[in-house]
């Protein structure tokens, strides 16, 4: 198995993975969707509420924001020693107080722990009149995207696989393939065709069904794939792909141990 | 139940099976009902 990063910021990550086969790049593609725990928000508690919108609707809104999560400092609450019922180690406590007029961004939270916070301080939550008031302790937990999408942190995360183009030696480089190819990706070169990034190609066959002469082969490269990967900005791209292939290796261990002991 | 009257802002007691809905004080139909002071529980989903 060998990785090639293509591009890495802080929320995407694009990169080439090769020597593998396709059961294990989808492994890693639903774990980043459904697998990684994240920290969302489960309820709120709202003191008072005189906004347009309805508390069930604040509830939604503040549920999808983003919350930056430390897996050092939680754990996910089944997980934890308080049987569920709520501690400084399996939940966050948040506030938000804001009169009007004023608009009402996620950055007006306030989190309990210092080191904690929401990911991104421009998501709009409600739009305050004069005299309108919002006032409500929210409470955060560790989950999994397979519990609800508030806990997906990977929100793009897919791959396709590695083209693979060769010309015969009988192409005449007469540029047919080269004037359709959507992503201008061929080139002529002399008396032959080549092709300058072969990770930009998207597979739509136009440069094969261009060729009068069949001397372009098309094919998908099975055992390597060109993964993209975003975060919502709850881990650092680099984290989510990291604590994606744990948590496989966690299940492999937890389906080893089965294993042994049917033995 | 207390309703508030939207023209003289009183806090109005209304027993609607004896009186229908009017505020005592001057006569205005229109009453609101406030939200209670008590915390509301709201699950964020």
């Amino acid at each position: 198995m060998d990785v090639e990063i293509i591009e890495l910021s802080d929320d995407n990550a694009r990169f080439v993975l090769t020597g593998v086969n396709p059961a294990i790049a989808n492994g890693l593609r639903k774990s980043m969707l459904s697998e990684v725990p994240t920290m969302a928000i489960d309820y709120i508690n709202i003191y008072d509420n005189t906004s347009v919108l309805f508390d069930e609707q604040i509830g939604l809104r503040m549920g999808l924001i983003p919350i930056i999560t430390d897996l050092d400092s939680y754990v996910l609450s089944e997980d934890c020693d308080c049987n569920d019922e709520g501690c400084t180690k399996c939940q966050l406590t948040l506030t938000l107080s804001a009169e009007g007029p004023v608009m009402v961004y996620s950055g007006d939270i306030q989190s309990s722990d210092p080191n904690v916070s929401v990911a991104d301080e421009k998501v709009p939550i409600v739009e305050l009149k004069e005299r309108q008031k919002l006032v409500l302790e929210a409470v955060a937990k560790l989950g999994t995207g397979r519990k609800h999408v508030k806990y997906q942190a990977g929100v793009a995360c897919g791959y396709k696989n590695v083209p693979v183009i060769t010309f015969q030696d009988t192409c005449d480089a007469c540029g047919k393939c080269v004037d359709e190819c959507p992503k201008e990706i061929l080139r002529i070169d002399g008396d032959k065709v080549t092709v300058t990034d072969p990770l930009k190609c998207i597979l739509c066959r136009l440069c094969v069904d261009a060729c009068d002469i069949k001397a372009i082969s098309l094919e998908e490269d099975d055992s390597s794939f060109i993964f993209t990967a975003e975060s919502d900005g709850s881990y650092p791209a680099k984290e989510l792909i990291v604590q994606s292939a744990d948590t496989i290796i966690e299940k492999a261990k937890l389906l080893n141990e089965i294993l042994e002991s049917i033995e | 139940m207390a309703y508030l009257c939207t023209r003289c802002k009183h806090s109005v007691e209304i027993d609607y099976e004896v009186m229908g809905i009017r505020c005592p004080y001057c006569g205005h139909r229109i009453l609101i009902k406030e939200r209670p002071t008590l915390i509301k529980k709201v699950e964020a989903v």
